[in-house]
């Protein structure tokens, strides 16, 4: 099933590995300025694709993916800052799977209750989660949200420190993509499809639609978890308020409802026109950067209610329907 | 002693968040549209209300019934002009991010327009508490827990008794015969959607007597009326004032009790624990229909 | 003779105080078609609620080739080989012909090894090659009535359930759905039909179950069954409301 999947998508791929290998050389021919935006393309990247596995492919959309950011970044931070002095590297992959596997677990406590909720009451239920778990990060002093946390600085390669993350963030993105593929074009990615389409109808075929959801959803969590503890090293310094934003929850649903929701594309077309357009085009103008936002969420809805994809197919389906 | 201190101050919090939760309730319950917006409406309400004392001297309480007219006409404007084309055009869960969109842009205007800095509004009577049988109560308190409560009664007489209540509440049950009937469903839309703004804009007239408030508070007052919702139930001012009630006293027994930081915590638990046990809210007529 | 593929014994179910099956008892032959009718409200479709796990049962047991099945969750019950299509078609709107089908087959009853010819077999015994890639939303109401069919097929079922495939399908389309029904009947799938056109169901039934007021008032092929008096006078009650 697979392997036909890749046989069908051949071009595609192929267009996916030379953008990837492209990639691969901003940070020798740009200022560090763009190799960050680059950063924060891919970031957001990755987490648009960790939250479409259960928003996009089931249609279970989560506001409160961020808190699986912030869990990440503050578990592998306490466990590298406490335990781990003096061993950068091995601190950080060791931060890496706990980041990961401390997501998977909470995102696992939960899922079954809440994924129980549909629509509107799940996304809320998310929202209030994270706002919860922020909230008890920010004022438990043992979690020291408030105060914050300095990470164990890295560094390889003589690379100057964007160009790590870069790269760190490249290969992340890159696993995830390949991962989500996998998924997508799998008999659980058909089944999330049916789960998305109608669930009643799902379970009456067969399609085992708690199991699905409560993997996906725990996948979703650890993947997010784990671009965290990658994202709170690039910061180097941690607090409540800059891992748990609830601005990253809603970035990864308008990312993805741009590039097109459900698509392995949708997340990085999304990332790459939001971030170059409020960085770039609009750093300057950081006192209306809210506002323009905004504005620019109600007109996608309005405009393109099925993201770029959906308006390219539109315009492709009108083309040849001449 | 403290206790009933607690409880007071807790009442006196819980008819501001049960008034400020109420549009936000209708809405819903009307459309079933989550409305992110309704916190901003709140602050655009503080805003104007500080604005008439600040330039003119005027006091909140009394400029309220301008406050209303202002956010009324606006919350039509709005619900004809966007929320209802985001509806047709897509789905519920997309019309809530057009309503996050608009509380972005209004709170980046206010900030623009009033500044970041927290505001707060001193009333005249303010500063002489009053006290009762060992209670310290401040009259600027008592004002806003009275006025609070007049307009959710007023709130409820309109649903009940007037024509245009009595239309909402019939398209909220069943659209399709609504429209039979020759109700013209999106100007009703329109309408709770007004009546909805203006008690959001009251709301925020008197949450500037008694708190300090600033643009970004916007997304707490959201949140907040979530969880008078999920606690009180949908689409009534009764189901909001028992929501309100009960999460102004959760609120101040928490900060009591556990610490000053740990409201917002236990507020957002209330909310999951109560979706994920019954999200019918407290009175079981919530958010049982669409589940 | 050999354990039927269904059997109800005593199969009660209450709603609060409304008794909507009252103890109703019948076996599914083993390649059998049978059909349930009975007058509008009669309690068929709770029936079929009941069997494929919608509902629990108050009173009474369900077997299944021979096992209990109340209580087991519905998909499982799929993946045992029980399918169904509903009266009103649920399809995935969004979806091609093809993707719909290719659900069913890749779920639905366990050990499909070659997805694709299942896939593609379905589609051509419900008549649905040439849509395969349209849209199920762009479908009309026959077309989605194959669609469902299709999709169940694929499933590979033992058992399948049958909620008025004829129901609003005109002279023709009803001809093509009885022909679809026999076809599915040959490959060895046991059908048991709901279904208010009454010549369908004489045409197609080996065996009838009426219906009526929740309990069962008559049963056997479809001439005995035609001329039982009980069941004339279920009907005719029927129409003079």
């Amino acid at each position: 099933m697979l392997v036909a999947a890749v046989r069908r998508r051949a071009w595609w791929i192929l267009l996916g590995v030379v953008l990837f290998a492209a990639a691969a050389f901003l940070p020798f021919v740009t200022t560090p300025f763009y190799v960050r935006v680059g950063q924060l393309v891919l970031l957001s990247s990755a987490l648009g694709l960790a939250w479409t596995l259960l928003g996009g492919f089931a249609g279970y959309w989560s506001f409160g993916n961020s808190a699986f950011i912030g869990l990440g970044a503050f578990a592998a931070g306490i466990f590298e800052v406490e335990l781990m002095k003096g061993q950068p590297w091995l601190g950080f992959a060791l931060g890496l799977l706990l980041g990961a596997a401390i997501s998977g677990l909470a995102a696992s406590v939960v899922a079954w209750p809440i994924l129980r909720l549909r629509g509107i009451y799940f996304a809320v239920a998310m929202l209030g989660i994270s706002q919860v778990l922020a909230e008890l990060n920010n004022n438990i002093d043992i979690f020291k949200g408030s105060m914050g946390l300095v990470l164990p600085r890295l560094s390889a390669f003589g690379l100057r420190p964007e160009a790590l993350y870069f790269y760190l963030l490249l290969i992340a993105t890159i696993l995830i993509t390949i991962l989500a593929f996998a998924i997508q074009h799998s008999r659980i990615g058909a089944g999330l499809m049916a789960i998305r389409e109608d669930e009643d109808t799902a379970r009456m075929l067969g399609v085992p639609t708690e199991r699905y959801k409560v993997t996906m959803f725990i996948a979703s969590a650890a993947l997010t978890g784990a671009l965290g503890v990658i994202y709170a090293h690039s910061l180097g310094y941690i607090t409540t308020s800059s891992v748990y934003r609830t601005e990253f929850s809603l970035n990864m649903i308008v990312y993805n409802l741009l590039g097109g929701i459900g698509t392995l594309i949708g997340p990085f077309l999304g990332s790459a026109i939001m971030v170059i357009l409020t960085q770039v085009v609009l750093g300057r103008l950081l006192s209306i950067h809210m506002f323009v936002t905004g504005a620019l969420l109600v007109l996608l809805v309005l405009v393109a209610p099925k993201g770029i994809t959906g308006l390219v197919r539109a315009l492709r389906q009108r083309w040849s329907a001449r | 002693m403290l206790a009933l201190q607690t409880i007071a101050d807790g009442l006196v919090l819980g008819g501001l968040y049960a008034l400020s939760a109420v549009g936000f309730s209708l809405i819903f319950g009307v459309m079933g549209v989550v409305n992110l917006s309704h916190g901003a409406l709140v602050m655009v309400g503080a805003y104007l209300a500080w604005f008439f004392w600040h330039a003119l001297g005027l006091d909140p309480l009394v400029t309220i019934p301008v406050v209303m007219l202002c956010l009324g006409a606006f919350g039509y404007v709005y619900q004809r002009g966007l929320i209802q084309l985001a509806v047709d055009r897509s789905s519920h869960v997309a019309s809530m991010l057009v309503t996050f969109g608009v509380a972005l842009m209004l709170r980046n205007t206010l900030v623009l327009v009033f500044s970041p800095d927290l505001r707060s509004i001193t009333p005249s009577y303010s500063g002489h508490p009053l006290l009762l049988g060992g209670i310290v109560i401040d009259p600027v308190r008592l004002a806003a827990l009275g006025a609070s409560l007049v307009l959710l009664g007023a709130l409820a007489l309109i649903l009940n008794r007037s024509r245009m209540g009595r239309v909402i509440r019939a398209t909220a049950q069943q659209e399709l015969a609504a429209r039979l009937c020759g109700v013209n469903a999106h100007h009703v839309y329109g309408l709770t959607f007004a009546v909805a703004a203006a008690f959001a804009g009251a709301a925020g007239a008197i949450l500037g007597i008694v708190l300090p408030f600033s643009p970004p508070d916007e997304g707490l007052w959201t949140m907040n009326a979530f969880v008078v919702v999920t606690l009180g139930g949908v689409g009534s001012p009764q189901g909001a004032l028992l929501g309100g009630l009960l999460l102004g006293v959760m609120a101040t027994g928490t900060s009591q009790l556990i610490g000053p930081a740990f409201p917002n915590a236990m507020m957002f638990a209330v909310l999951v624990a109560m979706l994920l046990i019954r999200p019918s809210g407290l009175l079981g007529n919530a958010f049982a229909g669409s589940r | 003779m050999s354990e039927p593929i269904l059997r109800l014994d005593h199969v009660t179910k209450r709603f609060r105080g409304l008794v909507a099956t009252n103890d109703v008892s019948f076996e599914v032959p083993e390649g059998s078609i049978c059909s349930l009718i009975g007058p509008n409200g009669a309690g068929k479709s709770t029936i079929f609620n009941l069997v494929t796990g919608y509902l629990p049962v108050s009173e009474g047991s369900i077997h299944f080739q021979g096992r209990r099945i109340e209580g087991t969750p519905t998909t499982d019950l799929a993946r045992a080989g029980i399918a169904r299509c509903f009266q009103i078609a649920k399809p995935f709107p969004e979806l091609s012909v093809h993707d719909n089908v290719r659900i069913g087959a890749l779920f639905g009853r366990d050990g499909a090894r070659d997805i694709g010819a299942v896939t593609r077999d379905a589609m051509a015994l419900a008549g649905l090659t040439e849509r395969a890639q349209t849209p199920a939303s762009e479908l009309t109401v026959g077309y989605l009535r194959r669609l469902e069919l299709a999709r169940a097929i694929a499933a590979r079922p033992i058992l399948l359930l049958a909620d008025e495939p004829c129901a609003g399908l005109n002279a023709t389309e009803t001809e093509d759905v009885i022909d679809i029904l026999r076809d599915v009947r040959a490959r060895g799938v046991t059908v048991l039909l709901v279904e208010h056109d009454m010549q369908a169901v004489m045409r197609v039934s080996d065996r009838i179950f009426v219906i009526d007021a929740g309990r069962k008032i008559a049963e056997g092929p479809p001439e005995a069954v035609a001329n039982d008096p009980h069941v004339i006078a279920a009907y005719l009650g029927t129409d003079e409301e």
